[in-house]
């Protein structure tokens, strides 16, 4: 159960900061308050007082959203929802909405933000692979000697492990900001014990730009989690892969390289396996959304994954 | 393909009631004012749908309808004992004696109305509210009927237990009588399993189950679609895990259940071997519904992929390195 | 702390009051304005029991802290019914058979109806996966996806408003007929109250103390300081027993509270009942409870074996109860087979999981008589039990069933109410105990997990020439429905088969594991996994069609079971007759003919769920734009 003895809710950044002054070393920032709830119960953290709750969902910055065909800007209280309902940030985030699908439920959803999911930094949080292949920034702020001062940094950079950021004492995550992918196709694999409300094992994004024939792989980007402490940009594979023409025999090539890079702690063989299988799926998936067909190009491909 | 399908089945028989005891239950009944009746009896509802059942034996045998049966709490204090829930034991046992019970008190008045009417009590009629004689132009509501009887002094209630001749077992042997009735199902399962991640869905499941006579054909069927899915539960994905006697598996996050997304078609096949002993010839489903569920399950994933799963729960990890193994196994042999 | 002061509008109303900032929304509507339809299942967000709209969207109230809703328009399920006619929606769920236990049911409706809001012509897929939030345990969610359809159906005029009424019977044969169920209006407008929703004047809370330790003496407990403090009315202890302290299904071997020593993680030590759940919780962690661990044991072989630590000093071999069924004699059935196969199958313990989580009250009313009012499936056997331990005669003692939200045999044993009733004994005040989810898993019992031996001889021609089975099972700390479970799973584990020699042996142990007791199929389950997955594996040798090797062995009217009882009818072939047949099985033996068999993909199946159901309408949508 968790207590407090006051829940704020700034309604700017300066409140924010001024608050977290006020109450330094006795309060949690929380966002959609979705992680921090079931958290603080028997079996985890069990019954938690914090005497100040800093709720920065209030904050008009955060709740920005900006989204053009170059790059799109997430404020941090944005919920994951949006992924799913609003038509622009389907449009040009196009592993999101099979990620964001795969995410919880529609009423989570609402109220889990995608700024808490990633400071929360689950090894199971879903959205921050398929972020980190959109080529995602976070903005941090802080405020010292009444200034706030802004810092960059990628989102890969920003994960450290296991539930571990870059994230400084008296830091707040402000945005995200990535690339808009208009014309990528996007896809999603994910495993779980079952199809809703789930966590997974391994998750990866994918996304695919093809040429004007729709023959060769213009672009690809591929982000992976739970095979290791924090999510992998698999930049390797992508290099193998830009400009390659779709052949069963370059992809087959590409689902192999990810297997030695499994350093889970539990569960290795198996992770390893399901790797190579998502690459397939995701490759094929991801190619097939940007247009390619497959049925013309690569036949057994597409039998094999189905 | 990496998807592939399978199909298995499985029998299954069950005991109705207590097992190697002597089970009972009592009810009493009245016909009640205004077309209405009561039902007072230690019913246990927790959702299998009783409540309903009683009610429609209770206004199918006394002659009103079961929206006006009013059914008493389960109150030690104020209801006959029943006993309790489990054993698939409330429609045999509970069903029973509110049947008993009924007609006893649909005798009393029948009586009292013959009489004030001058026909045989056994040219009587009563049905969704209505009392008539046949033959006759004799027709009344049943809240008459009961005005009529009580005026003449006597108030129309009627009371049964129901009990069961069963004995217990040898300890050595186990020979005895352990239950009076049985019921014998069989279920067939559809499945797919996807070889790149071992997760197993299940598509279908067709259920044919003894009843020996449905009160509520829907509510069997919920019984069945319900079981079913908590069977699935087990087969594939639910583990209550204690390391030292500590669980690891303490809330709904960890411990997981069947959601909307992942469960089966369930086509429901409702058999009638009336149970010759009871008044009513019914018997249970509660239980019997998820016995052959998970062995349905199993047969149909080796079915599918060729690996027989000896133990639960198949997650995808464990089928996926069953399949693994298999195909080392082949190739090793090759 | 100092209040939060909230103002929302809420079901129509504009309400402002105070409330607390740790309070949630769930608990605010719950307890400050009595609006106990939606439910708290869980309070980690995973069952949608507490699903409400907050300005319009789906939210599960459960996390929301109150402040994030300040100045929102809430709509609870009471929202639904208001003017007191069920919406369409509601009215399919009643028609559709849809609600059973109910408790799932008033969040279950929620999220059907904001399906339906976001897209009035979601076709099936789609329903299921805008109710992903939200668990059954009772439906099977089938007649759920059925009433949706049909809500669907009528609110866009594909089928008529009469389709909701009740069918008409004829000449008052109701027996047979589809009668819609007479609680469910209740259950999907959430005007039903359960334990957790009833309030009585006076009431106070209780928390229970619970041990951290698997096995372990009790040297002192101190519940001093916990007395002490604000609000606090009671605490007890084993200590405040007055009659013959123990209970249980078929033997009385579990004291209300700890008595001497704890047997298994999470059995109740101490209970207290305070003002409110905050200060009762926070007593908790002011009684002083010494402890001396004793060496446990936690696997069923280990705990037979000479030297193991002893859980109950009548039972040394911590055998709880062992079952032998004997027919004939295996070795020469054996020595007669033609085929020999033996395999270990093994099988979890499983939670129970219903929707509501263990609550009760009780009270001493005005003559003296100790009631207890809870979800409770035997308060027949338990007001005996409770009688003999707080040494009152039956007659003073009351126990009244409120609505289960969902039993399956969790909520057979009396695991809490000999401390709601001795609570309110000591205050004389009404008290209420609701668990929490996860004190519900912790603390109560589990299916029986198993580990089966099967060794099946069989002649060449399919028929069973014996049938060996030991099935050891883990009944941890205390008996519970042990020894039933163990007798009903050495009946029918041969299955409805004629076998000449059967040899079956089920066996409970006592261990440090959470207690296991009965859950529905109550050790069948177990077996026929056992028993029905081996006549499989032993067809696929004999090339015989699954179906086939049970028609060669089913019993048939007149036959003797492995009890040596009588059979009158027997319609287990009507039953594999009707099963093929409604399946359009192909026949084959069971070699793993997945991929060349021809009976798959009918249109009696779903199809498999690859999510994003809802994708495909949004697309429609677009090209129609």
């Amino acid at each position: 159960m968790l207590t407090c003895d006051n829940y704020l809710t700034p309604s700017s950044l300066d409140e924010a900061f001024d608050a977290m002054a006020e109450h330094r070393g006795h309060y949690r920032i929380v966002a959609g308050a979705t992680d921090t709830l079931p958290w603080a119960r028997e079996g985890r953290a069990g019954d938690v007082h914090i005497p100040a709750m800093i709720d920065v969902t209030k904050i008009p910055e955060l709740r920005q959203l900006s989204v053009n065909d170059n790059r799109v800007r997430l404020g941090a209280a944005t919920p994951i929802q949006r992924f799913l309902d609003d038509r622009s940030l389907v449009r040009t985030l196009p592993a999101m909405p099979r990620c964001a699908v795969w995410f919880a439920d529609d009423q989570i959803r609402a109220q889990a933000t995608v700024g808490g999911n990633i400071v929360n930094a689950s090894p199971a949080a879903d959205a921050t692979p398929c972020l980190i292949a959109h080529a995602a920034e976070v903005e941090l702020a802080k405020k010292s000697d009444g200034n706030i001062g802004r810092r960059r940094m990628t989102l890969d950079q920003f994960v450290t492990g296991p539930n571990r950021t870059a994230l400084e004492d008296g830091e707040l995550l402000i945005a995200i900001e990535c690339d808009s992918l208009p014309g990528y196709g996007g896809s999603f694999e994910k495993v779980g014990h079952r199809r809703s409300l789930v966590i997974s094992l391994v998750c990866l994004a994918t996304l695919v730009k093809l040429d004007a024939q729709s023959q060769r792989i213009e672009d690809v980007r591929l982000s992976i989690a739970g095979i290791g402490p924090k999510p992998l940009r698999l930049a390797e594979v992508e290099t193998f892969l830009r400009g390659a023409a779709i052949s069963p025999e370059r992809l087959e090539q590409a689902a192999d390289m990810p297997a030695s890079f499994v350093a889970s702690r539990t569960r290795q063989q198996y992770r390893r396996e399901v790797v190579r299988g998502f690459m397939l799926r995701g490759l094929i998936n991801a190619s097939r959304s940007a247009g390619a067909d497959l049925t013309m190009l690569a036949p057994e491909l597409e039998v094999a994954c189905a | 393909m990496a998807r592939k399908r399978g199909r298995g089945m499985a029998a299954c028989w069950y005991g109705i009631a207590r097992t190697a005891v002597i089970d009972r239950a009592a009810a009493w009944a009245e016909l009640d004012d205004g077309g209405s009746a009561k039902i007072v009896t230690g019913v246990t509802e927790i959702g299998e749908g009783i409540l309903t059942v009683l009610a429609q034996i209770a206004a199918h045998e006394m002659g009103v309808k079961p929206e006006h049966v009013v059914i008493g709490d389960n109150d030690t204090a104020r209801a006959p004992e029943a006993s309790h829930a489990g054993a698939s034991r409330q429609t045999y046992m509970i069903g029973n004696a509110v049947a008993l019970a009924s007609r006893e008190a649909r005798k009393r008045l029948v009586e009292v109305v013959a009489d004030a009417w001058g026909v045989e009590a056994d040219t009587i009629r009563t049905g969704n509210g209505e009392i008539w004689a046949e033959h006759t132009n004799h027709r009344m509501p049943m809240g008459e009927a009961v005005h009529l009887s009580k005026s003449r002094g006597v108030v129309p209630v009627g009371s049964a237990s129901f009990g069961t001749d069963t004995t217990g077992l040898d300890p050595v042997d186990g020979s005895g009588r352990p239950w009076q009735a049985y019921v014998f199902g069989a279920q067939v399962a559809e499945v797919e399993v996807d070889t790149i991640t071992g997760e197993v869905q299940v598509l279908g499941i067709w259920a044919a189950h003894d009843v020996g006579r449905a009160v509520n054909p829907q509510g069997v069927e919920g019984q069945i679609e319900g079981g079913i899915v908590q069977a699935l539960g087990q087969a594939l994905m639910e583990d209550y895990k204690l390391t030292d006697g500590r669980t690891t598996t303490s809330g709904l996050a960890k411990y997981i259940l069947p959601t909307a997304l992942d469960v089966p078609r369930v086509n429901s096949i409702i058999i009638e071997d009336p149970d010759p002993i009871g008044p009513l010839g019914v018997k249970g489903v509660g239980e019997p519904a998820m016995v052959p569920t998970i062995p349905a399950i199993m047969n149909a994933i080796y079915d599918a992929v060729g690996v027989r799963i000896t133990d639960l729960p198949a997650t995808p990890e464990k089928v996926l390195m069953a399949i693994r193994e298999k195909e080392q196994r082949n190739a090793m042999q090759a | 702390m100092p209040d939060l002061q909230f103002t929302a509008t809420i079901n129509g109303r504009k309400v402002s009051r105070n409330g607390k900032p740790h309070q949630r929304l769930l608990d605010f509507i719950r307890d400050d304005l009595n609006l106990t339809g939606n439910k708290e299942g869980c309070g980690a967000g995973e069952c949608g029991t507490c699903s409400v709209f907050v300005d319009g969207v789906l939210m599960k109230s459960c996390l929301m802290p109150l402040a994030k809703a300040q100045g929102k328009t809430i709509e609870t399920v009471e929202a639904l019914a208001k003017t007191g006619e069920l919406s369409v929606l509601q009215k399919a769920f009643h028609k559709a058979g849809a609600s059973q236990c109910g408790y799932c049911i008033p969040g279950m409706v929620m999220a059907a109806t904001a399906a339906l809001r976001a897209n009035p012509f979601a076709d099936r897929e789609e329903i299921k996966e805008r109710l992903g939030g939200n668990i059954c345990r009772c439906t099977g969610y089938q007649k759920i996806f059925d009433a949706v359809e049909m809500a669907r159906d009528v609110q866009n005029g594909s089928l008529p408003a009469t389709a909701l009424f009740e069918d008409e019977a004829e000449e008052g044969d109701f027996i047979g007929k589809n009668i819609r169920r007479i609680d469910a209006p209740s259950k999907v407008s959430g005007r039903l109250k359960y334990a957790a929703d009833m309030i009585m004047p006076g009431l106070l809370h209780v928390q229970v103390l619970r041990s951290p330790h698997a096995h372990a003496r009790i040297l002192s407990i101190d519940t001093s300081a916990a007395e002490a403090m604000d609000g606090v009315e009671a605490v007890i202890t084993s200590a405040d027993v007055p009659g013959e302290d123990g209970f249980g299904v078929f033997v009385n071997d579990q004291p209300v509270m700890a008595r001497g020593k704890v047997r298994y993680v999470g059995e109740a030590v101490a209970a207290v009942a305070a003002e409110d759940p905050l200060i009762a919780r926070r007593a908790l962690g002011a009684i002083k409870v010494v402890y001396e661990t004793l060496p446990a044991v936690f696997d069923p072989d280990e705990a037979m074996r000479p030297g193991a630590p002893v859980l109950h000093d009548y039972a040394p071999d911590n055998v709880t109860k062992h079952i032998p069924i004997r027919v004939g004699d295996v070795e020469n059935g054996f020595a007669e087979s033609d085929l020999v196969v033996e395999e270990i199958y093994s099988t979890q313990p499983i939670e129970h999981a219903y929707l509501e989580p263990e609550a009760g009250l009780a009270y001493v009313d005005h003559d003296g008589v100790v009631t207890i009012v809870s979800p409770d499936q035997n308060v027949t056997h338990h007001r005996h039990m409770l009688a003999r331990i707080i040494a009152k005669p039956i007659s003073k003692v009351r126990f009244i069933m409120s609505p289960v939200g969902g039993g399956f045999g969790g909520k057979e044993d009396m695991i809490y109410q000999g401390m709601l009733a001795l609570l309110a004994m000591k205050t004389q005040r009404p008290v209420r105990l609701v668990f929490t989810r996860e004190e519900s898993i912790v603390s109560t019992a589990k299916r029986h997990p198993s580990r089966t031996v099967l060794r099946m001889g069989l002649a060449s021609d399919g028929r069973i020439r014996a049938f060996q089975m030991k099935m050891l099972c883990d009944g941890g700390a205390y008996g519970l429905s042990t020894e039933g479970v163990m007798r009903k799973a050495a009946i029918l584990a041969a299955g409805p088969y004629v076998i000449p020699n059967v040899k079956i042996d089920t066996i409970g142990v006592y261990t440090n594991n959470t207690p296991s007791g009965a859950f529905r199929s109550f050790g069948a389950l177990q077996t026929a996994f056992a028993t029905e997955s081996h006549l499989d594996i032993c067809a696929e040798r004999l090339g015989l069609d699954p179906f086939q090797i049970r028609r060669i062995n089913a019993m048939r009217d007149g036959a003797l079971t492995h009890t040596k009882a009588k059979l009158g009818s027997v319609s287990l072939t009507r039953a594999l007759d009707a099963v093929e047949k409604a399946s359009g099985w192909e026949t084959g033996a069971p070699v793993s003919r997945g991929a060349s068999r021809s009976d798959l993909n009918s249109d009696e199946i779903r199809p498999p769920c690859a999510l994003g159901a809802r994708f495909a309408a949004a697309e429609k949508q677009e090209a129609a734009e």
